[in-house]
């Protein structure tokens, strides 16, 4: 439940009224001797800053620290107190930067010391801070949407950091009378609301702030629970940069954070750009950061940082890092940082050397594009041989333009136009006889003949390009253009390519069937038609080639233990090996040397059927003969 | 995960079990029999862990120093000798520096302490430690909980009602508090003999030692892997619910991302991705059945010659420098690479991230990734010289967007120098005197610090009467210009003090040549 904890939501209530205008007495020299000055010039009068300006800027570098390390989920809304109380900003996630709070104080100006006293107070800036406290936050409505009925279990807690200027004890008891007050009369409102929930826990505090130089009126007080839901402490601290301090350290206990020092950086020195020296930077940042570092037992905590007395910082040493972009390092975290001193030197050195390179800015688009990511990796793994051996062509580089387009949801005419050019080309190659990279890996001798080379290659191709027929019509012009150019394969091929090319087809016919079927009956009979259309088409086809598709061939009689065949040339179709032209002139030679074996001359097939004689004998089926024999 | 096993050796150890049939057990075998069941498991399925045994009674030993060969670890646990009394708190404090000194306080270790449950007596025992346990002082903290992410797993050599009738099992619950609620115990079920400690390690092993078998997927191509460590389900604080997320084992590769856009991210924990041979019918491999080790072994020899997607994935990301981003669980994300082991061998390893929709805030949200062909123009450039990231936070943070601080007169003073070092160079550095005049404009009404305004545009006269004869004529009409502007929006007046206004340059005669420059 740590989103929703008191850091969840922070409200400012800046006192406003006439005694804010006072001067902080503390003074700044801001006219300083620059040198190459004429001399005898009494430079001008120190200035001061007034109550209100030291309050305004340690708040907004309160609010910087937490921004920089916490860009979402912790929410400031910033409120003023005079003679009624002045909401600059709200608790969307838009609202939350400093150039948004730097331009609503600036619209609210610095107080007026010429304004009545007695209408101005800072309860106007703290019964707002509680109404704010009230009001739910982007992140809590998301939260109680997801969580449903367990909606109450979303917390709203929160805290306000008050800073005025009290005029005594008694009065900082009033102020936190009120706000206890005003809590409770507003949970009771919270209850009966659905856009507004009930304060759970509510942390005061009060920051009374004086010019240096005088007595505090206030007294410091640790934190006290003065309800059940509020707990107030006091803080008295002196204007200027005792009132910055104060929020630097508060800052770092209300949002859990450690400082690191950078020791050690070199870099240029301004005035003399050839040498260099070394300087510390010190970062804010989570404490989790330094959790692996205390329990190693290794701290590098090295003493206090300059500025108080109050933290300790880690030191660490610089190291000019050495690009090697594609070198992956362990991490086991990344934390978010904010310089403590934002714009001296040192650190704009040190945060613009890690800046500087360039940034861009995406657009979304409507749809998921993870989602189509994912889209496109099934697309691109359809047909992917894992090894380079089983791949002709993603080996060629004439099948690129095919192999690169055919792959995408939606192709162009061009990208249609490509292929078929790359078809066109390889189909020129084939003519030409060009060889092909098919791997010899694992087959004796040169592997392949050319023409068997072109085989697997258009069928590989094939499979590639059948893989993606279903993503549009257009991918299925491609393959209609493959089937239509590759090389005729052997007869026998082409006697099984045509009836997995019809089977294809009536396949296609059936889905465009059922595709038409549920609104259109009618095409049902356009399809039947068709079908019937084929099937005269298919019987033409059968009388040409006479051995139809249909009628499958007879199964494979041979038994398992065949004894080589010879092939003979009447059997051997297509172009003959030198092997087999030799061993046939071989063979045939021989053959006429002896005379002939009888169990050959009776052979059918090349076979000659043993014991015949037992068959005739026992009157049995040579089956059985061995059974029958044993009788 | 390493494992140190911690064996208790005290005398108690040594008390005979009543076992049907004539031999005679002690307690200390049943714990023998019971290891040597974990060892023979974790030789099968946990080839590339390390564990470490360490015995114990008032002192205690580092046997075998963290190791694979299960033989030696198995050898070891027949040379145990018998010793004197339990003392818990020595031996866990010596596991800690056992598990610091080899792995440092990252590396999450299983601590499996072997136990009858008589905790000692007196100094030293866990009852006199617990007892003190809230009067330590730092230097003598009890070791619990360990320094390094660990679980303890309690193996009782005792069945349930045994340690109810003493303190003992309260003792051994305040050991797992103490480690943080990270750990177990175990207890015999039934009598005491060799079937029923079988058991109870068969339960640990279910616990802590089950292979995380997943299958790894890439569009169409897939491999059936091992993702070693098991990675541990995660429970994420910030949520209203935290309940722990285990990963997916389907593990979905969903794109891939340059080594150098993913530049070493901050990760969970780290896995090496093992492809493997399931063997369906033999996923069960029984406790104790070692001739299954040929048949694997055959198996992984036939699987070695099968073309596998992890050895194409592994090559790919290698040669290419990139990563694959997977998709680990609803909103849960993680990457996988090739880590380089030595300069020849290196692994696929996968990484996690920290669970949600958008773990590295340098990439955006995960689910906005998308196909570079999907970008209008491709945003690597088109000879790959440029990257969409890191993408530019929303709202710049306070040291990239020239903020104004002037809490330390430091700040102030470099603010005016700047303006003033500009000021002496007018009219070449119009441009430069304005903006810096005007982001000092605009802090001081955000700061209601009007006093600042009228300070400087004195400073601005006053520089105006000392240029020099030299000086371009335009100069002085710019001081003057920038001068009256400061002092009318000193005076707070709505019309003048506007935040949004800018103090635009004058234009004159002689300004031809800068107004072309702005």
């Amino acid at each position: 439940m740590k989103i929703f904890s008191e850091s969840h939501k922070t409200v400012f209530v800046v006192d406003h009224c006439p005694y804010m205008a006072e001067s902080c007495r503390q003074h700044v020299e801001f006219d300083m001797l620059v040198k190459n000055r004429t001399q005898g010039i009494i430079p001008l009068a120190p200035i001061s800053k007034s109550l209100w300006t030291c309050s305004v800027e340690s708040s907004m570098e309160y609010c910087r620290i937490m921004y920089d390390i916490f860009p979402f989920k912790k929410l400031v809304n910033f409120i003023v107190s005079d003679s009624g109380a002045h909401v600059l900003n709200s608790w969307t996630q838009e609202d939350q930067n400093l150039q948004e709070l730097m331009a609503a104080l600036a619209a609210v100006g610095p107080p007026n010391p010429r304004a009545d006293p007695e209408c101005c107070s800072i309860l106007h800036g703290l019964v707002a801070a509680v109404e704010a406290l009230c009001k739910i936050t982007e992140y809590q409505h998301e939260a109680r949407t997801v969580l449903m009925e367990n909606a109450e279990r979303v917390g709203n807690r929160g805290r306000i950091i008050c800073i005025t200027n009290a005029k005594s004890d008694s009065h900082v008891r009033m102020l936190e009378d009120c706000v206890q007050e005003t809590i409770h009369e507003h949970n009771k409102l919270a209850a009966n609301s659905d856009h507004l929930m009930q304060i759970q826990k509510c942390e005061l505090v009060l920051i009374h702030t004086y010019p240096v130089g005088e007595d505090s009126l206030v007294s410091d007080r640790p934190k006290k629970e003065l309800s059940p839901v509020l707990t107030s402490e006091v803080h008295s601290v002196r204007a200027g940069r005792h009132l910055a301090t104060k929020l630097n350290v508060l800052v770092q206990q209300h949002f859990d954070l450690a400082s690191t020092t950078i020791t050690n950086i070199p870099m240029k020195e301004e005035q003399h750009a050839n040498t260099s020296a070394n300087y510390d930077v010190e970062l804010l940042h989570h404490k989790e950061a330094h959790v692996d570092f205390l329990k190693s037992g290794d701290n590098h905590i090295g003493g206090n940082s300059r500025e108080g007395a109050f933290k300790e910082t880690v030191t660490l040493k610089w190291c000019t890092p050495r690009t090697n972009s594609v070198e992956l390092h362990y991490c086991t975290g990344a934390y978010r940082i904010s310089p403590v001193d934002v714009n001296s030197r040192p650190s704009s050195c040190l945060t613009n050397f890690l800046l500087n390179e360039p940034r861009y800015k995406m657009d979304g688009s409507l749809e998921i594009p993870l989602e189509r990511a994912k889209d496109q990796l099934e697309k691109h793994t359809r047909y992917w041989p894992m090894i380079i051996s089983q791949t002709t062509i993603f080996n060629m580089q004439a099948v690129v333009p095919l192999a690169s387009v055919i792959v995408k949801e939606a192709m162009t005419d061009e990208d249609v136009l490509n292929c078929q050019k790359t078809i066109y080309n390889l189909v020129d190659m084939e003519r030409k006889n060009d060889p092909l990279p098919i791997s010899t890996v694992g087959t004796r001798g040169k592997g392949p003949k050319r023409d068997e080379q072109y085989r697997i290659m258009w069928n590989e191709l094939e499979t590639l390009v059948r893989a993606h027929i279903s993503n549009s019509e257009k991918h299925q012009r491609v393959l209609e253009c493959l089937v239509a150019c590759r090389s005729k394969p052997p007869e026998e091929e082409e006697r099984k390519k045509r009836g997995r090319k019809r089977e294809e087809k009536e396949d296609k016919l059936e889905k465009s069937g059922k595709d038409y079927e549920p609104d259109k009956p009618w095409q049902e009979s356009e399809r039947l038609k068709s079908l019937l259309d084929r099937e005269k088409e298919d019987l033409a086809e059968a009388e040409v080639i006479k051995d139809s598709p249909d009628s499958p061939e007879p199964p494979n009689k041979k038994p398992l233990i065949a004894m080589d065949e010879m092939p003979t040339v009447e059997k051997a179709k297509g172009p003959m090996s030198l092997l087999s032209l030799w061993s046939n002139r071989i063979n045939t030679a021989n053959s006429r040397k002896h005379q002939e074996f009888i169990g050959r001359l009776n052979s059918v097939n090349n076979k000659a059927e043993l014991y015949q004689h037992l068959k005739e004998e026992n009157g049995m089926e040579t089956t059985d003969n061995g059974k029958a024999g044993r009788q | 995960m390493p494992t140190v096993v911690v064996m208790d050796v005290s005398l108690s150890m040594t008390r005979p079990v009543s076992v049907e049939g004539s031999e005679e057990y002690q307690r200390k075998h049943l714990a023998v029999h019971g290891l040597t069941m974990l060892f023979e498991h974790m030789a099968t399925n946990y080839k590339l862990e390390f564990t470490a045994l360490v015995v114990f009674s008032s002192l205690w030993e580092l046997m075998v120093p963290f190791t694979r060969d299960y033989n030696t670890l198995q050898e070891a646990l027949s040379n145990m000798d018998d010793y004197d009394k339990t003392c818990l708190e020595s031996a866990l404090l010596g596991v800690c520096n056992i598990v610091q000194q080899e792995w440092g306080a990252a590396i999450p270790c299983q601590v499996v302490l072997v136990t009858d449950g008589c905790l000692g007596i007196g100094r030293g025992s866990l009852r006199h430690s617990l007892a003190t346990h809230n009067q330590r002082s730092e230097s003598s903290r009890f070791p619990l909980p360990f320094p390094f992410p660990s679980k303890l797993y309690v193996m009782c050599m005792a069945n349930l009602e045994e340690l109810q009738s003493t303190d003992s099992l309260d003792c051994l619950e305040r050991l797992i508090d103490l480690n943080n609620g990270e750990g177990q115990i175990f207890t015999i079920d039934g009598p005491l003999c060799l079937k029923n400690v079988q058991s109870m390690f068969g339960k640990l092993i279910d616990v802590a030692y089950t292979p995380f078998h997943a299958v790894l997927k890439c569009g169409h191509l897939t491999s059936d892997v091992q993702v070693f460590p098991r990675p541990e389900p995660f429970v994420i604080d910030e949520e209203i619910d935290p309940i722990p997320k285990a990963i997916n084992t389907d593990l979905e590769i969903v794109g891939f991302v340059d080594i150098a856009d993913i530049s070493s991210p901050p990760v969970l924990s780290r896995h090496l991705v093992l492809p493997i041979a399931l063997n369906r019918e033999g996923d069960e491999v029984g406790p104790g059945i070692t001739d299954d080790t040929e048949d694997e072994n055959s198996a992984n020899q036939i699987a070695g010659k099968i073309p596998n997607f992890c050895v194409l994935l592994h090559g790919s990301l290698k040669v290419e420098g990139m990563v694959a981003v997977v998709q680990l669980g609803p909103e849960w994300y993680g990457m996988l690479y090739s880590q380089a082991d030595s300069k020849k061998k290196s692994n696929l390893m996968m990484s996690l991230f920290e669970p949600g929709p958008e773990p590295l805030p340098w990439l955006g949200k995960m689910a906005q990734l998308g196909p570079i062909s999907d970008a209008k123009e491709n945003p690597y450039g088109e000879d790959d010289n440029k990257s969409p990231f890191p993408l530019q936070p929303k709202n710049k943070r306070s040291y990239a967007q020239n903020v104004t601080v002037w809490i330390k007169p430091s700040g102030l003073q470099t603010d005016v120098q700047k303006i003033l070092r500009n000021a002496r160079k007018l009219p070449e550095k119009t441009q430069t005197f304005y903006k810096e005049l005007n982001r000092l404009r605009k802090a001081a009404l955000a700061f209601g610090f009007l006093d600042l305004l009228k300070g400087v545009a004195d400073m601005l006269e006053r520089e105006c009467t000392l240029l020099p004869d030299t000086a371009h004529p335009d100069a002085a009409f710019q001081l003057t210009h920038a001068a009256q502007q400061l002092k009318v929006a000193s005076t707070g007046a709505s019309e003048y003090a506007a935040y949004d206004h800018n103090i635009a340059p004058l234009q004159t005669d002689f300004s031809g040549s800068s107004t072309e420059r702005l």
